[in-house]
């Protein structure tokens, strides 16, 4: 299932530490420091951690869910989100949860080559389908064109929101939107940027497109 | 949000004796259809649904858009926004209806979003969506 967890990282191929894997150490090793003295403070944190990651044995299904054209053998509570089961059981964790509630667009990944929000999809509705991430669209050496536009372009700030604009700008690539600006404003507005790069994100894909 | 059963329809008239089994949805529906979830897990994360069991029917050939002879239009319930909103005939004979439905949420939730789900759709009010507040309607 777990084939490796740090596959999608591109600093996983260099010798250094990946940024990922050092907050999780430096995470384990703060909490373990803070609950050692104080027993009461473990119980609720390693409930939360057992709901996040096993998802429940009680009820749990099987499931096989192709991503990036490779397939996941899983078990998910039938309440994981295709957000959730990509982040926390895939290890997929370019995929962002934002509000989780379909306004943000930060989980936008494709299905069957068609962009949705993971967060308000079920990951057991997806059996048989072809599932993209952003993992899936490019790799460090060999971006996607609109990976590269959007790093020519500068069209992020804290870069949160960053894998969402792409997974849906490369998905407005196939759509039946017009030439202008202001169509792409249109079509991206399912992606919030609170850095405001909108300008830049607007220019990156329509150098792709070929419209600038 | 509360545990349920997940179980996918294998034809129509199965989704629609489960659906049968189930209380209405002022009484908090049991059994709940689900498509798109674009407003069934939206609701069910705030634990203003908590059906007891999920019905997938998105493998039921419910996604054709078909002219009537009497120049009507069928539309399945499982169509996708998305779909029907860029669809010829709909563009050609029923713009509005095009244009409406491009006017609404985004292209990720058009892209998820169903005609059965429209018209199952609840409120969007917000003392509905809120359950620390009293709603006559939850």
């Amino acid at each position: 299932m777990k084939k490796s967890t740090e596959s999608p990282e591109p600093a996983s191929r260099e010798p250094r530490l990946s940024r990922r894997a050092f907050l999780a150490s430096a995470g384990t090793v703060g909490v373990a420091t803070v609950i050692s003295p104080n027993n009461l403070m473990a119980q609720p944190m390693n409930q939360a951690a057992a709901s996040a990651s096993t998802a429940g044995a009680e009820g749990a299904v099987p499931l096989t869910l192709r991503i990036n054209g490779n397939e996941h053998r899983l078990r998910l509570d039938p309440r994981t989100t295709l957000l959730d089961c990509l982040r926390e059981n895939v290890v997929l964790t370019g995929t962002k949860k934002g509000c989780d509630h379909g306004q943000c667009g930060a989980c936008t990944v494709h299905v069957n080559g068609r962009r949705v929000n993971s967060c308000l999809s079920l990951a057991v509705m997806h059996a048989g389908d072809e599932i993209t991430t952003i993992e899936g669209i490019g790799q460090p050496g060999a971006l996607h064109p609109m990976q590269s536009a959007f790093v020519a372009h500068d069209a992020y700030q804290c870069g949160y929101c960053t894998c969402g604009q792409i997974m849906s700008a490369v998905a407005l690539l196939k759509e039946p939107w017009g030439p202008k600006d202001d169509d792409v404003r249109e079509a991206m507005s399912g992606n919030i940027c609170r850095c405001g790069a909108y300008p830049n994100i607007v220019a990156a894909i329509q150098q792709v497109r070929g419209k600038s | 949000m509360q545990s349920f059963e997940f179980v996918r329809a294998q034809d129509a008239s199965a989704a629609v004796a489960a659906s049968a089994r189930s209380n209405t949805a002022q009484q908090g529906a049991s059994v709940r259809f689900v498509a798109g979830g674009t407003t069934l897990l939206d609701l069910m994360k705030l634990n203003v649904e908590r059906p007891l069991q999920v019905v997938d029917i998105n493998r039921l050939p419910l996604d054709k858009i078909e002219p009537l002879p009497d120049g009507g239009l069928k539309i399945g319930a499982t169509v996708r926004n998305s779909d029907l909103a860029q669809d010829p005939v709909v563009r050609r004979d029923y713009a509005v209806l095009s244009q409406a439905l491009l006017a609404g949420a985004s292209a990720q939730l058009r892209n998820m979003a169903t005609t059965g789900g429209n018209l199952l759709q609840r409120t969007r009010c917000m003392y509905f969506r809120d359950t620390s507040m009293p709603s006559n309607k939850r």
